[in-house]
């Protein structure tokens, strides 16, 4: 072809073992295993077990973690998803309680999930030209609404029966169920963002939508798919939440939308789009857990926890920089 | 005193694995315009920053007046009244005219700022250079040509005696770079010296005396602009001869592949039929915001047409959103690299695969080896100035972005029409010329290619046929033959001519 000069550009990645110990995933991986000796040290009770026991009440929140990170990956955001948990979760209980089937009660409370998601994902796509931060605002507003009042005056609701929800609360061996649904969503969903087509337009999106929508890419279809499955994965949480609350009332799923943010940020997504890993995430929400039942454990104020996890967000997101500060200084020597 | 009012020996400046800049000099006159050239990536940019303190050297010396100076950051530059208008205007578009000339030197007493003051001070800068805008406005509602004046205004409020116009007429129509000319000149006169960085010959030939020239980081040399051929200074910026800038080769033309009809949308243009034939070259040209990019656009799914019908081989297809256009082989090159053509942070690699991905799956996951691979031939195809595919978009010049941005195109092998907009704004000559050489031989392929372009000698050069807009019509038709430079703009300006006799 034309102006053929002979010369030839390199097409072998380069991969050293610096260069993944310095990246932020290499970080958080060596934090997650500080903060585990830490545990240990400062808890007697804190092993494996214990761990594994006291997990459940983090885990309905990573849930949300996974297509939260995609929709940030993308530049936007989604902070309904509480207010969507907390109506799925009430729709399930009222379902429950009306006598149907335990199949219907769990169809009902993904689908509750899922239209929420759908309708997030339709007024994102509709209304491009408005942040999905004030689209989302509206719409948490608009569900816990619904829900409120659906709950009815008592501001909750307890399950009649039971004996479904006590099922999916199963383990094996120490492991309760949903450890091994989180794990496999884990799998899943960094899969999908590493190695397969969706991911690959997430990642375009996020860097620049207009680009992404004139190389044909179908940007409203990858957005719209997106909210719709946190949608759908809030459904889920919220029947893994209603398995050991047995209820649902006002406050539930309340701020979980700000920690799977916190944990998507703390992994090294940026909400700006574009840019992060799965991998990180995911890091980042196991440490989160940790740290929180290791603290739990020496009975440490439920507030002191909050505000540790509150600086370890903000040094987090200041790390970042610290880190790339690194990577030049080592690329000039 | 010294012959020159600024120096520079022996620079030389690194950056990281790259020398930008090797063991450079220059030297400029006082009162002078003296235009800087080459190719783009020769350095030109870098030795700007390095004048105007952004960058700091690593060998050399600079004497401002004869006296050696060393400016640690763009401030002691300014200081020492050197100022620069870049090609995009850095500006703050919410902001006023008057806020805008008198950033970081904002008339105060007591610590006010005091607003009367600066607003007329900037009305008489305006004025000097004959400007038909208050200084109230907001920058942002200003045309590129009016904002570029403001820099110029914000330089002389500076009191610069040393002002640098990094491709002012770029983005410039011709009655605007001729309004430009008359302030450099203007300038000129009342003893400020002028470095002038240009693509456009005309530009050098209109303004300047002196002529150095840049290429591959190196100086080559600094010459009369009376004394040096068109050839001669394209010898030394390409390095090479360039023996025909418009290698159009003849085709056998084939069937007619491509034919809109009727297409309209309201407020951009209307009644727009046009069609291509296997092997064609047709320009699309007319007056900038002549609603030539907005045709294309409806074509290709972007934006969708109120009416029109749109007939591939003969068959009519429905094109809903780009994936569809592409699907069917049209192929569309944005005239916005940065804005639409890339992802500037991405590597080149994955800029190029980006609209075919989804055909480089096995069992549905990516398969980056054949990707890579598939990337990196394609770039080499079109001989891409880079070091690896993991390069970032952002990191390569204008016209090396274009050739990926030719190269995302060629990947998709289903491609039969291919329409360039602007493909060589802002590219330097030596990457023109490859680029009409690609044009060249994908007609020869029997591609049908479409070109839209302000640049008169690429249409007259290249397009088989040529039609001209105007005001979202399309106002006339000429053959090779037919075209010339005069019945182009005849034709572009059909419609004030119009209105002008119905005044009348």
């Amino acid at each position: 072809m034309a102006g053929k000069s002979g010369r030839t550009i390199s097409a072998v990645p380069q991969k050293s073992f610096m260069k993944t110990i310095l990246s932020w995933e290499g970080i958080l991986l060596v934090l997650f295993i500080g903060i585990n000796i830490f545990c240990k040290c400062i808890s007697p009770v804190y092993n494996f077990t214990n761990v594994l026991r006291e997990m459940p009440k983090y885990l309905t929140e990573i849930f949300l973690l996974f297509p939260m990170a995609y929709i940030l990956l993308m530049g936007e955001i989604d902070i309904s998803v509480g207010s969507t948990v907390c109506l799925s979760a009430t729709v399930a209980c009222l379902v429950s309680n009306a006598g149907l089937p335990f199949g219907i009660v769990l169809l009902a409370g993904l689908a509750t999930g899922t239209v929420c998601g759908m309708i997030n994902g339709f007024l994102a796509v509709k209304f491009r030209e408005l942040p999905t931060m004030i689209i989302t605002l509206g719409t948490q507003i608009v569900f816990r609404g619904i829900a409120e009042i659906a709950l009815g005056d008592g501001g909750s609701v307890s399950l009649v029966n039971a004996d479904g929800f006590r099922m999916i609360a199963g383990k094996v061996g120490p492991f309760p169920y949903l450890f091994f649904v989180v794990i496999i969503c884990a799998v899943i969903f960094t899969v999908i963002a590493e190695k397969r087509v969706y991911g690959r337009s997430l990642y375009a999106i996020g860097s620049n939508s207009r680009t992404a929508f004139y190389s044909g890419i179908k940007v409203n279809k990858v957005l719209f798919t997106a909210y719709a499955v946190l949608g759908f994965l809030a459904g889920v949480s919220a029947l893994f939440l209603i398995s050991a609350t047995y209820g649902a009332n006002t406050t539930t799923g309340k701020g979980f939308e700000m920690d799977a943010i916190a944990m998507a940020v703390f992994g090294g997504i940026s909400t700006a789009g574009g840019k992060g890993k799965l991998t990180g995430a995911v890091i980042a929400a196991f440490t989160i857990v940790c740290l929180r039942v290791g603290l739990g454990q020496i009975n440490m104020n439920a507030q002191v926890i909050l505000i540790i996890l509150g600086l370890l967000l903000i040094c987090s997101v200041l790390l970042p920089n610290i880190s790339s500060a690194l990577h030049k200084t080592r690329k000039k020597a | 005193m010294s012959e020159y009012v600024l120096e520079l020996k022996g620079i030389t400046k690194i950056f990281p694995g790259v020398k930008a800049l090797n063991n450079v000099q220059f030297q400029l006159k006082p009162g002078e315009v003296h235009a800087l050239m080459g190719e783009n990536g020769a350095g030109k940019s870098t030795f700007i920053k390095v004048i105007t303190g952004v960058h700091k050297a690593e060998e050399g010396e600079m004497y401002l007046l004869g006296k050696k100076v060393d400016f640690r950051g763009p401030r002691d530059a300014q200081q020492a009244g050197i100022a620069a208008v870049y090609q995009h205007p850095t500006s703050y578009p919410d902001l006023t005219v008057t806020e805008n000339i008198f950033m970081n030197h904002e008339i105060k007493k007591n610590g006010m700022i005091q607003w009367k003051q600066m607003n007329k001070e900037a009305q008489e800068y305006l004025d000097q250079l004959d400007a038909d805008f208050k200084p109230t406005v907001e920058m942002g509602s200003l045309s590129v040509a009016q904002q570029q004046m403001v820099e110029i205004a914000k330089a002389i409020s500076t009191h610069a005696k040393i002002i640098i116009l990094d491709e002012p007429t770029a983005a410039l129509t011709a009655s605007e770079s001729e309004k430009l000319y008359r302030i450099v000149e203007k300038l000129r006169d009342e003893g400020v010296s002028i470095i002038f960085i240009s693509h456009r010959f005309e530009d050098m030939y209109r303004l300047a005396e002196r002529v150095t020239v840049f290429r591959d980081s190196q100086y080559i040399g600094t010459y009369d602009v009376n004394g040096i051929t068109n050839a001669e200074l394209i010898k030394h910026m390409v390095g090479r001869e360039i023996k025909d800038l418009f290698p159009k080769p003849e085709v056998r033309l084939g069937e007619e592949l491509l034919r809109i009809e009727d297409f309209s949308r309201t407020g951009y243009f209307k009644n727009i039929s046009l069609k291509v034939r296997a092997g064609e070259i047709i320009g699309l040209t007319g007056l900038v915001g002549a609603g030539r990019t907005e045709v294309m656009e409806s074509l290709c799914g972007i934006t969708r047409p109120d009416e029109g019908r749109i007939f591939l081989e003969g068959k009519e297809i429905f094109i809903k959103g780009p994936g569809d256009a592409m699907d069917n082989g049209i192929v569309l090159l944005p005239e916005d690299r940065q804005k639409t053509g890339l992802i500037l942070s991405w590597g080149l690699g994955r800029n190029v695969t980006l609209p075919i991905i989804s055909k480089l799956t096995r069992k549905g996951f990516i398969d980056e080896k054949a990707e890579n691979e598939l990337s990196k031939k394609f770039l080499e195809d079109v001989d891409t100035k880079a070091v690896t595919i993991f390069d970032a978009a952002s990191s390569l010049s204008g016209g090396n972005q274009q050739k990926v941005v030719v190269a995302k195109a060629l990947v998709q092998d289903n491609m039969k029409v291919i329409i360039m907009d602007e493909p060589t704004k802002g590219v330097d000559v030596g990457a023109k010329a490859e680029i009409y050489q690609i044009m060249g031989e994908l007609a020869q392929k029997g591609f049908a290619i479409i070109m839209i372009s302000s640049e008169m000698p690429e249409i007259l050069g290249m397009c088989d046929r040529i039609y001209v807009m105007c005001s979202g019509r399309i106002t006339g038709e000429l053959s090779r033959d037919e075209a010339t430079q005069e019945r182009i703009l005849e034709y572009a300006m059909e419609k004030e001519k119009r209105e002008e006799a119905a005044e009348r």
